[in-house]
Parts: C-alpha cells; structure tokens; sequence
C-alpha cells in the first residue's frame, strides 16, 4: 500500500511531463500593424495600459493574467498566439532561451514612475528630487544604460548604498519579480526600478524592505500604508492617479508583441536530459531551492499553528454549541454561518488590510489567526459530530459509577469519540494545509509562493509546480502520520 | 439508609409545556431492602430511580442518606453514586473496552487500586455472573444478555452499598431475561439492597422484600408482595397487578396470515416467560382452525395470559351461534380427544354475541 500511492504519483508525473511537450508546427507568425492582431489570441498583464488599450478591441480574443511569468507561459505552451507587454521585459537572454522573439514594436511610448500614497506628498517630493538630481549629474543616463541597454550583470547592483542606515525602512511593494525591472536572485533584490528606490534611500538615509505583492493586493497594501511605494513598471494612468501619487516619470516604455520563433533552433534535450537541465536551472542555479525551503518552512509554520490554535478554538465553540445557555449557542451558530460564508481567501485578506491594519502584527501571524479562525469552525463541526455519535448512555454509565462529568468525558466519551472524529479531522487538516497557498496574497513566501518566483525568473511552469506539488503530496503525508502518531490506537488499561 | 420526602420532578416539554413526572414520592429504605417498583409506563418508575443517584436531578423535596442531605449545593454528587450503583435497561458497557476493561476501569481510576488487584477481584466477579471465560473480548460481540450480566459486574467492582436496576430486562430478548434475573437473585440472597424498576412481575413477587406500585407519578401503595399481589388495597393497584395479556386474531378473510399467527403466539409465549406452553398452543390452534372449526367463520381467537395465577387460555369465538362447535356433527372424535387431553380444563359457553370455547391449557 504504502509503495502504491508513490508509484501512481511518479505516473501522473511523466504523462504531465509528456503533455507539456507537444510541439505544434506552422510558421513563425508575421506582424505588420495593430490590424494584423484580428483573430488571434492575445495575452497580457491584466490591469495595465495594454490592457485597456486592447480590451477596447473587440476582434482578438484578450487573455488577462497577473503574473508576468503566466503570461509568457501561456505564448510557450500555445494558449495565445501573441504576447503584448513592455519592451525590455523578455530580454534577448530570455528569447534566445525560451525561443520567442518580437515580432512588432509599439509604437507609443508609456511614462512610468514610481507610485506613492496620496498623503506622502514629502516622500513622492523626496523622489522627485532625488530623480532631478541623477538626471543633472548624469547617473539616471548611465543607470539606464546599464540596465536597459547593455547585457548587464543580473547580481549588481548599479547603485550602492552605503552600509549605515537609520530610521523606519522604506517599504517597496514589487509587483513584477523580471528582469530588468525588479528582480530577485538569492533573496536580494535587482534592477532599474530598485536602483531609483535605492538612489532615493541612499538620499533620505534610509533602510529598504522589499516585498514581493501581485498588483491588486498591492494597491491594498498601499493604502492601508502596509507599504510605502510601488515599483513595477507601473505605468501613468488617469484611473491610477485618482487614487495614488506618482513621482516624475523616469522613462517611456514601448510596447513589444512577442511571437513563438519557429526558426529558432531549439535544443531538443532527450526526456532525461531535459528534466536534468531544467533541475538545474529551477532548483540548483542561483540556490534557488532555498526558495523552496524556506516557503515550506513557511507553509509547515501556518499549517501546525494554525491547526493548534484553531483546535483549540474549535473547542470552546464546539462546548458552547453544546451549552444550556442560549446566547453561548447562538454565538456559535452565527460564528459557524459567518466562516461558512467567507471564502478563506476574503477573509485573510480582510483580517490583513483591515482588522489587522493598523497593529503591528506581521503578515505570517495574520495568516496563522485568519486560517485558525476558520479552521476552528470546522473543528467545531467535526467534534461535535464525533461527541454525537457517542449514545449519551456511555456517559450515565460513567457517572453513575461514580466519575465526575469531567472524568467521564475524558476517560469514557473522549477517547470513543477520537475515533470517530479522527479521519473527519484529518481531511480538515489536510484540506488547511493545501488552503495556506492562498498566503501570497498578503506577500507570504511561502511553498507556492516559492514555486511562482522560481517561475518568474526562469518562465518555466513545469518543474516549479511539480516540485511545490509533491511537496504538498508528501506533506499531506506527512501530517496524516503525525495524527496517527499522536492518538495511536491503545489499550485502555 | 435513604429517605426520600415529597420528591418532586418536572420537565419542560420543547413546546412548552411542563410535565409533572413525579408529584410527591415519599418512601423510606432500609438496608437489606429489595425494593420492585412495578407499575403503568410513563408514571415516573424510570424517573424516580434516576433521582435518586442525581443522575435526573429533582425539582423538589429532599433525599436524605445517612442523615445527610444530598440536594444541597455542593454536594459530592460523585462519591453518592459511588456508593449506589446502577444497571441500565440499555447495558450501556463502554464499547471501546475489553469486558474485563469495563470491570476494572472504574476501580482503578476512581478507587486507585492496584491493577493486579483489580483485575484478580474483576476476574472474580465475571465468575460470578459466569461471563469470566468473556474477559477479553468486546462488549458488540456479546448478547443482551451477557452485556446486562458484565454490566451488573461493573457495577459490582464498585462495591455498591446499594444497586439501582433501571428495567434491567426490557431490552432483553425474551430468551434471556432468565439469566440475568437469576444474577439478581443471586444478589438479593447476598442481602444486597436494591431497587428494580421491572415489567416481570412473578420475579417481583419472588424476589422483593417490598413492593412499590408507582401510578400517576406517586408511589400509589407499598407493602409486602404478598400484600400487593395478593390482597390489594386499591382499585388501580388491583387492575395492574391482575392484568391479563392478551393478543387477538381475527380470522375473517381467505387472506388470513397463518403461519403470521403461529409466530405471533410463538412469540406471545416467550414474552410472558411460557414457553414451555408454545407447542401446545400451536397444536390445540391446529386443531381448532383447521379441524373442528373449519367452517366456522368469521372466528376469532384470542390468546391471554395472567403473570400473577399464570393461567393461559386459548379461546375460540364465533358470532350468532348458539350451540358448541365441540357438539357438532362431523366432529373428529380423535382431535376432540387430543385436544381434551393437551388442556387443563374445556369450557363451552354461550355469550351475549354468540358462542365461545375457552381452553384453559
């Protein structure tokens, strides 16, 4: 048994390995003007200006996505025809790899800056100021250069900031994790965007933090001042202006429409050969497995908390569920209809951008209470069907031989009770482990989380997920086994 | 030992209304006593046994043990029952336990005492009630009535002053009521004092030192079983302990049940604790129906039986007819003869709708 569920696993594996490779053959796809887009399939980052230029289009088909590595993603495995997104985003590195190339370049040039919050007028001021200065001394030509011109160094930083800092860190909220824009390697951040942030922190002599957000949750954390600016290639828009402040634009980016080059020559690694070369380039390069190891830590800690404080949650509603009085009861029931109704991931987020807003909590605790919170309504739900299951004429035969209610409860209802309750606990316990890969959502690395970054740096799907997948297979494992381990089956005397 | 004073209990149905289970129940126990409360269902029997060890606490009146009050606040309730110990209609043995298990856990958690010790006294006590050769298995493997026997075991290992039996046999097929009301027997014999709420009114008569016949949530008359069986004062006393079981079959229909009514008195037989009557019953029936009866119809049989003089009686009733089936012409006179011989005593009467033959076996 224990050497069957592997097996199935590694079989589901090699068909998924075997479907991602299915080539398909006609001609690299020829682009002329905006008019040659009729009919195809095109793919964009959902919010930006390409966005709501094409969506006023109603010939193609718009495919939206987050995240800017989803959307090459869906170029390379053919769920769109063509990719529109900023110019310097898929260098000729990553083309030449990945084997696609631009087809069409726009032809408007978008203003970008750094985004700030309505209220921090002396920090956008500060940015403004500081931008004024690298243009005089020449430092924003060079940095420009260097980033978007040259084939630059992806591990140096252009700007250097010297070691002694002092006062409230400058929160970043990075919304693109790609080159040349903001990027990740071993847990350090890089690119043009972070050197204009780390330009203004060497200026106002203040400490940077970095965080990885998706745009939406962003905003959010923009305005309930859980960061202070955002960088990303956030274009200029009126909507965006409404409700944020920008810094003087730094630069104009085009357009670029990426197309899969058919007459690229690409390396057809044998299936061995392959899986070897993209271990490499997803796990061991850059060390970017501690990714991996860190985000499960992450993941095992919300997990394992969440399910002691919420068990223990869980029971003081499940006795009040069971009170006389009829206020305890219905403060459980309107607990329970509350946490049926709450999808996980409004409620985290809720709890993070509101309850939890203005407390110092971190976002990790916040997730622990937001998951414990609804795992303790299920736990309610499972003991109470496990304590029904037990006829209350267990529990008269073990007062009326002289137990007090609490011994009876605990030598004789309790311990039937676990069994009936244990599986449905299990499946609770399982079914919170693989909820906690919502966290990112409020900026938490944790094992999905790992596995996106991964993907962003290296476009490819495939490896990061199988790996985060197995991961969460072995996990569920894992957790199962410590139950068993803790309420093994015994004698009672 | 205990005496209980104007003990009153009230419950408050979902729909609001309130139940007055036991209005004013006065009694006094003595050590050595076995008490049977008899009496109709749903007249507090159940409920007053409850009281007593607090398990359904009363509304009202007091219970005095030993002098001492146990209705006031703060009273060990646990070390009472300790004290008095008791068997459920329903057996209630902790299933996730071994037989022995629900013997000795009580006695090793509640009294402390060393699990060797327990184990040997547990051991000898399903000697006793002859479930020992049973001490490792599961309670779900075991009948009725070896549960009740194992639980009267559990309530033993306590060493009771004094065992409460809430109907210790009405959940009990008929087979094994036998076995466990020999275990209380034996007990009473012991000079155990006990209370039996029971429906098995020779064992009550047999057994008790007294009767309490409870009705309409007092305890309606007390004395010796004698007195109660015998020579009862009051009318409703009188029409419950001389009640008659009975069970009747119309045969009125080419669609009739037979072999349905065979099992019916078959079961009739063992319910009221006859067996030994269920062949004859169901010879006699034979002869009648298909016999001497055949062509009489609509006919009507009727089953009865008295557990106080354990007389039972098989009568055959046909409307609109004045003279004996028995006399008839045509009458076999090898099945007369036979069913002469199976019953104790034939009687041919006329009544007011018709005729009836009363076999008395």
């Amino acid at each position: 048994m224990l050497m069957r569920k592997p097996f199935i696993l590694a079989i589901l594996m090699a068909a998924l390995t075997l479907g991602a490779c299915s080539p398909k053959d006609t001609g690299t796809l020829q682009l002329h003007s905006d008019a040659d887009l009729a009919g195809l399939r095109v793919a964009t980052g959902a919010g930006t200006c390409y966005d709501i230029e094409l969506s006023k289009r109603n010939d193609i088909t718009l495919i939206l996505y987050n995240e800017d590595a989803d959307i090459l993603q869906s170029l390379l495995i053919g769920k769109s025809d063509v990719i529109v997104h900023d110019e310097t985003i898929f260098n000729a590195h990553i083309c030449r790899e990945t084997g696609i190339k631009i087809a069409m370049k726009g032809t408007e040039e978008f203003p970008t800056a750094l985004m700030f919050r309505k209220s921090d007028k002396d920090l956008a001021e500060a940015c403004n100021a500081t931008q004024r200065r690298m243009v005089e001394d020449g430092t924003m030509a060079r940095l420009k250069k260097y980033w978007l011109e040259d084939e630059y160094m992806e591990t140096e930083h252009f700007t250097h900031i010297p070691e002694e800092t002092a006062g409230e860190p400058l929160r970043v909220a990075c919304v693109t994790a790609m080159a040349p824009i903001s990027f990740v390697v071993e847990n350090e951040w890089y690119g043009i965007e972070i050197d204009l942030v780390r330009e203004l922190a060497k200026d106002l002599h203040r400490p940077l933090e970095f965080k990885l957000y998706d745009v939406s949750s962003a905003m959010m954390a923009m305005k309930t001042g859980k960061a202070d600016v955002m960088t990303g290639c956030i274009f200029i828009t009126p909507e965006r202006q409404e409700q944020f402040l920008f810094a003087d634009p730094y630069h104009g980016y085009t357009s670029a429409y990426y197309v899969i080059d058919k007459d690229a020559s690409r390396n057809k690694a044998g299936l061995w050969q392959g899986l070897k070369n993209s271990i490499n380039k997803n796990l061991v390069r850059e060390k970017r497995w501690t990714y991996i190891t860190s985000g499960l830590w992450v993941t095992i800690k919300i997990t394992l908390l969440a399910i002691l404080l919420g068990s223990a949650i869980g029971a003081g509603l499940c006795a009040m569920t069971r009170s006389h009085r009829k206020w305890m009861r219905s403060f459980a029931g309107a607990y329970n209809w509350l946490m049926a109704g709450i999808p996980m991931l409004v409620l985290l987020l809720i709890l993070f951008y509101v309850v939890f807003a203005g407390t110092g909590l971190n976002a990790t605790a916040v997730a622990i209470i937001a998951f414990a919170l609804n795992f303790a309504s299920g736990a309610c739900g499972v003991y109470n069907s496990a304590l029904s299951a037990i006829p209350v004429g267990q529990t008269e035969a073990g007062l009326a031989l002289g137990f007090t209610k609490l011994q009876t409860f605990f030598h004789i209802v309790f311990p039937q009770a676990l069994r009936h309750g244990l599986p449905l606990f299990q499946g609770q316990c399982i079914s919170l482990l693989k909820g906690t890969s919502i966290v990112g959502y409020i900026a938490i690395q944790d094992l999905t989380r790992a596995g996106d970054i991964i993907r962003s740096r290296t476009f490819d799907a495939l490896l990061p997920l199988l790996v985060v997948t197995v991961i969460y297979f072995i996990l569920a494992w894992l957790l199962g086994l410590l139950l068993k381990c803790a309420f093994p089956k015994k004698h009672v005397l | 030992m205990i005496i209980v004073s104007h003990l009153s209990k009230s419950f408050v149905n979902p729909d609001g209304n309130v139940l007055h289970v036991l209005k004013d129940v006065n009694c006094e126990i003595n050590s050595g006593d076995v008490i049977s409360i008899i009496g109709p269902s749903g007249t507090g029997k159940s409920t007053f046994l409850r009281a007593l060890n607090l398990l359904d606490p009363p509304t009202g009146g007091s219970i005095l043990l030993d002098g001492e009050d146990i209705l006031v606040k703060g009273y060990p309730v646990h070390k009472l029952r300790q004290k008095m110990g008791m068997v459920f209609q329903n057996f209630n043995l902790f299933d996730h336990m071994t037989v022995l298990e629900n013997v000795m856990y009580a006695p090793c958690k509640i009294l402390h005492m060393p699990k060797e010790l327990a184990r040997e006294e547990s051991l000898a006590l399903l000697r006793k009630v002859g479930m020992s050769d049973k001490a490792d298995v599961r309670p779900s493997s075991l009948s009725g009535g070896q549960k009740q026997r194992v639980a009267i075991a559990r309530c033993l290992a306590m060493k009771p002053e004094a065992i409460l039996f809430d109907e210790p046999t009405s959940a009990l097929d008929p087979t094994m009521v036998g076995e466990v009301l020999s275990v209380i027997r034996s007990l009473a014999k012991e000079g155990m004092t006990m209370l039996i709420v029971t429906h098995e009114m020779k064992f009550a008569r047999d057994v008790s030192t007294r009767i309490f016949f409870m009705n309409e949530g007092i305890i309606y008359e007390e004395g010796s079983p004698q007195q109660i069986f015998e020579a009862p004062r009051r009318s409703a006393t009188k029409a419950f302990v001389q009640q008659i079981h009975k069970e009747v079959f119309e045969l009125n229909s080419p669609d009739f049940d037979f072999p349905g009514m065979y099992t019916r008195m078959t079961r009739f037989c063992i319910k009221y604790n006859i067996p030994e009557k269920r062949e004859t019953t169901e010879t006699i029936t034979q002869l009648m129906v298909d016999e001497i009866m055949a062509d009489y119809r609509p006919l009507t049989v009727r089953i009865t039986h008295s557990d106080l003089s354990e007389i039972t009686a098989l009568d055959f009733m046909v409307e609109n007819l004045e003279t004996s089936p028995l006399q008839a012409e045509g009458v076999n006179p090898a099945s007369l003869e036979k069913i002469r011989s199976l019953c104790k005593e034939v009687i041919e009467e006329p009544t007011t709708r018709g005729f009836r033959v009363k076999l008395i076996l």
